[in-house]
């Protein structure tokens, strides 16, 4: 058996230390290769050795909890530990990374030399060697997580049970995911930047599934902020419970959904995820650097109505989309996408940056240590615009209203997009009536930004969970917005 | 320490991935791992935790972890770790000649199946090509006296190409996945099947919203077979969330549907010896033209149910619980050609491409984003995109009336082309 080449081969990774203080680790060995400048500068150097413009090492360590209540008992308690660090080296548009899980100087050095592959018979540049950075914080924390006892995780899942059970005896089922978990960084390169942070992040979701007999319906309510527990005073378990509970029974009078081009009217909040995926994936710059996404060479054009202003900010205090910097060091920022209908920017990582010749974003992010970085969305929404949501749906004959989405996905090469509804109700007159069972929503980036005629002054936001090829935390946001013709899938015709 | 049982579950691997584009190494990304699952039962309440440090204080800590977390959590009778049964080994799991390959070989491959797919004219860009490569090694044991290993290796190629014409962009994608080398399909074949799915949707012309035949191609089974298997999921049926929940034995669908889950395929790619927590896996048969007969355990929702585990514990990795899944799954072949079920169609649609989430296991709703051909009189008339198809799940599996021969065996979860007879489609 192969663990790893052996079992205990080093000492409990100093990374964690200090992260893990509270936990039974004890005092540790001696200075942690994270704040070993010397020996990172080292690594650096190996890794620009055969060549290379670029070199960056990333040192990670994670500690997470998940809880899960099913059917009012709880079903499993998670604690979770990871560590591992990464050597990255880009040479013109070729990047090579190798990782380790064990952070010793030895195995950096052999990840860098892996790394340097690519780098071969490349020009080389000198290192520079690393100084403590600054960065802003955009996150405060009041009630830590790691002084909070499991017994108040599992009271405030308690909480949230019983009030969904107590909403409506129809609701037959809630589903209680508690996830906590608190990431550290260390990020250290050749252009001399050496940063160091930890994040927490809290992440709570309430499913409730009710049943009548004849029609049944699961409902998803999600809270997630970088923050301590000071959260659920912020947003009480009871309220994320009954929210969810409302939509499983409103539901529960669903009708077949219509089929074919129609009006929609979104309501504010999650239905953000409309932009992230439509406009947002498309304009993360790497799919732009290749030439091949949909916005590629629409720098400065008119891509959209003039309602439509978007905007990346991954500076929003506490939100879930929030970095204070990126997984490359990059200070976070807000970044203004499309003005009145103007494309204006693209969002970075250092790579695609650098092949576009734009400046760095603060978009380079990592789901860990296990991946390299890629340009990645944060905190992303519309700016709201001068209409109530009640003067949108008046104004608007027929057509769907869109409450919650279930998700979405985007080709970010063609811009073809889908979402499926979750919470839905057809618009008959001006005014929301019955509800609708859950439809795809289909259509394309181009299409739906050009087809945005109304945006409401109720800017909201709703955490998300981001894939491509890697998992990333981010927000949608956006205020009511009305879209004039989007396919519906629905089964009647 | 308290806890009357104890799983422990490790896992190693390695994996290499090379990424070209436009002729040159794009990411090179190499990565050995592993780390251990604490799986604790104390007096029935259920506790896990997991490490990536093999550590000594780390492996105590974390384990500790999981007995604190057993103590907080609910008792539940039907929380038991699976007893050390025997199981059949799987013929061609690991293949040692991966690791071998030299680098240059990998890469040199990567950039011939990229130079394949970009060969046709009408393909104008590349998104890259990649081949890569994965050996684990999975040991579970538990204080039920199993002790259980085995390895496994995989290897893979994919390409991903673009065909432009003045604003239109469509993309064509094709990969191969094998336990064994040598059974890799040639790469100019899986360079021109990814050139041809993007430059076949070129012109591509809307058609009205309508109801139609639609015939599902290979690629695009997991939609409707995916609701299937999520709502026979043992689990979710015992929780009442399952459309299929109140179907055992009954007639829920066409007599041609027939599906066969199978852990101990031959270089299968979803083949194991046992499954995510040392029960055996085997061969089953999940419904038996149109009639439910199995639902999907594992050891705690099999004890809930009172029934025996299905071999059928889902593992994500070492940091993950077990959950419900499928090894090789496949549905099993008919009487037709694809051309000939082409020919019996009068109007329809070709289904190549779908997004979305599927049937939905909870209630059987279907509604997702569809892509393909047009048929008219037999015969493809015209790429479409931007359509969507819906049904419910009943309508859709009782209205499953031919079913084709062309099953590749070689996927971990497939079907032959297969047609329903009328389903509701979105467009102008």
């Amino acid at each position: 058996m192969g663990l790893k080449g052996g079992i205990a081969i080093v000492a409990a990774p100093p990374l964690l230390s200090h992260m893990v203080s509270c936990s039974g680790f004890t005092a540790n060995v001696g200075p942690g290769l994270e704040t070993d400048k010397a020996a990172l500068d080292r690594v650096i150097a190996k890794a620009l050795k055969q060549g290379g413009d670029f070199a960056d090492v990333y040192l990670e360590g994670r500690i997470l909890r998940q809880i899960i209540m099913e059917e009012s008992r709880f079903r499993s308690g998670l604690y979770g530990v990871s560590q591992g660090a990464g050597v990255r080296v880009i040479s013109g548009d070729k990047t090579g990374y190798a990782y380790t899980e064990e952070i010793t100087e030895e195995n950096l050095m052999r990840a860098a030399e892996v790394a340097s592959y690519v780098a071969r018979n490349g020009k080389s540049i000198t290192p520079v060697n690393i100084a403590e950075g600054k960065r802003e914080s955009f996150v405060t924390v009041h009630k830590p997580l790691e002084d909070i006892a499991d017994s108040r995780r599992i009271e405030i899942m308690e909480r949230a049970n019983q009030a969904a059970l107590d909403y409506d005896p129809r609701i037959r089922m809630a589903l209680i995911d508690y996830n906590d978990q608190v990431r550290s960084r260390v990020i250290a390169n050749s252009e001399g930047l050496y940063l160091r942070d930890e994040l927490p992040l809290l992440f709570f979701i309430v499913q409730t599934m009710s049943d009548d007999g004849t029609n049944r319906h699961m409902s998803r309510e999600r809270i997630s902020e970088h923050s301590g527990f000071e959260l659920f005073e912020k947003d009480t378990p009871e309220s994320v419970a009954e929210r969810a509970a409302r939509e499983s029974i409103a539901m529960l009078d669903a009708e077949d959904a219509p089929a074919g081009t129609m009006d929609v009217v979104m309501e504010n909040g999650f239905g953000g995820v409309l932009i992230h995926e439509a406009v947002g994936h498309p304009l993360e710059a790497d799919n732009i650097a290749k030439g091949i996404g949909a916005f590629t060479g629409k720098m400065g054009q008119k891509v959209a109505t003039e309602v439509f202003t978007m905007v990346d900010d991954g500076t929003l205090p506490n939100f879930r989309g929030t970095i204070n910097f990126d997984d490359e060091g990059t200070q976070a920022q807000r970044n203004l996408l499309i003005d009145k209908g103007v494309l204006k920017g693209y969002m970075t990582d250092i790579l695609s940056a650098k092949q576009l010749d734009l400046h760095r974003t603060g978009n380079g992010r990592r789901e860990s240590f296990r991946h390299i970085p890629i340009p990645r969305m944060t905190n992303t929404f519309i700016e709201p615009g001068e209409n109530t949501p009640e003067e949108i749906l008046a104004d608007t004959r027929s057509g769907i209203y869109v409450q919650s989405l279930s998700g979405g996905s985007v080709n970010p090469v063609t811009g073809i997009f889908n979402f499926t509804c979750r919470e839905a109700y057809m618009i008959e007159n001006g005014r929301k009536t019955y509800p609708i069972r859950g439809a795809t929503l289909i259509g394309s980036c181009m299409g739906v930004i050009s087809s945005i005629d109304a945006v409401g002054n109720d800017l909201a936001f709703g955490p998300g969970i981001c894939g491509k090829g890697q998992m990333a935390e981010v927000t949608a946001g956006q205020p009511t917005v009305r879209i004039r013709g989007i396919n519906v899938g629905g089964s009647r015709g | 320490m308290g806890a009357r049982e104890v799983e422990v579950y490790i896992q190693n691997s390695r994996n290499l991935t090379v990424r070209v584009r436009n002729e040159d190494i794009e990411t090179i990304q190499e990565a050995a791992a592993g780390g251990v699952g604490f799986r604790v039962l104390v007096d029935g309440g259920m506790g896990f935790s997991h490490c990536n440090d093999f550590n000594d204080r780390s492996l105590n800590d974390t384990l500790e972890r999981a007995i604190a977390f057993a103590r907080l959590t609910t008792p539940d009778e039907h929380n038991r770790l699976p007893d050390d049964m025997p199981h059949q080994e799987v013929e061609g799991l690991y293949d040692p000649e991966i690791a071998r390959l030299p680098m240059e070989k990998k890469i040199g491959m990567a950039l011939e199946l990229e130079a394949y797919a970009m060969k046709d004219e009408r393909i104008t860009h590349s998104s890259g090509a990649s081949f890569g490569e994965g050996e684990s090694e999975i040991i579970i044991a538990n204080s039920n006296g199993m002790l259980k290993t085995y390895r496994s290796s995989s290897c893979y190629v994919g390409v991903s190409v673009v065909a432009e014409k003045g604003d239109q962009r469509h993309t064509g994608w094709e990969s191969c996945s094998r336990r064994f080398f040598e059974d890799m399909e040639p790469l100019e074949k899986i360079g021109a099947a990814a050139a041809k799915k993007a430059y076949e949707m070129v012109d591509p012309r809307m058609v009205s919203t309508q109801r139609a035949a639609v015939i599902f191609d290979p690629a695009v089974a997991r939609s409707i077979v995916g609701g299937i298997i999520a709502a026979i999921n043992g689990e979710r049926v015992l929780q009442g969330a399952s459309f299929l929940k109140d179907a055992m034995d009954e007639v829920f669908a066409s007599g041609l549907l027939t599906i066969v889950d199978d852990g101990l395929r031959r270089r299968g790619m979803g083949s194991k010896p046992f499954d995510g927590e040392g029960v055996p896996a085997g061969t089953r048969t999940l419904v038996e033209e149109g009639v439910l007969r199995s639902f999907l355990y594992n050891t705690h929702a099999a004890l809930r149910a009172g029934v025996e585990s299905t071999g059928n514990a889902s593992r994500g990795g070492f940091t993950s619980l077990p959950g419900i899944g499928t090894h090789n799954l496949y549905l099993k072949a008919g009487p037709h050609t694809p051309e000939e079920i082409l020919a019996n169609t009068q109007r329809g649609l070709l289904l190549k491409g779908v997004t979305g989430y599927g049937i939905n296991p909870v209630n059987g709703n279907y509604s997702g984003g569809a892509s393909g051909f047009w048929i008219e009189n037999g015969q493809i008339s015209h790429p479409v995109q931007g359509l969507t198809i819906a049904g419910s799940a009943d309508d859709i599996l009782r209205n499953i009336d031919m079913m084709a021969d062309d099953l590749d065996m070689a996927r971990s979860f497939t079907a032959p082309t297969f047609r329903v007879s009328e389903m509701q489609i979105g467009g102008a």
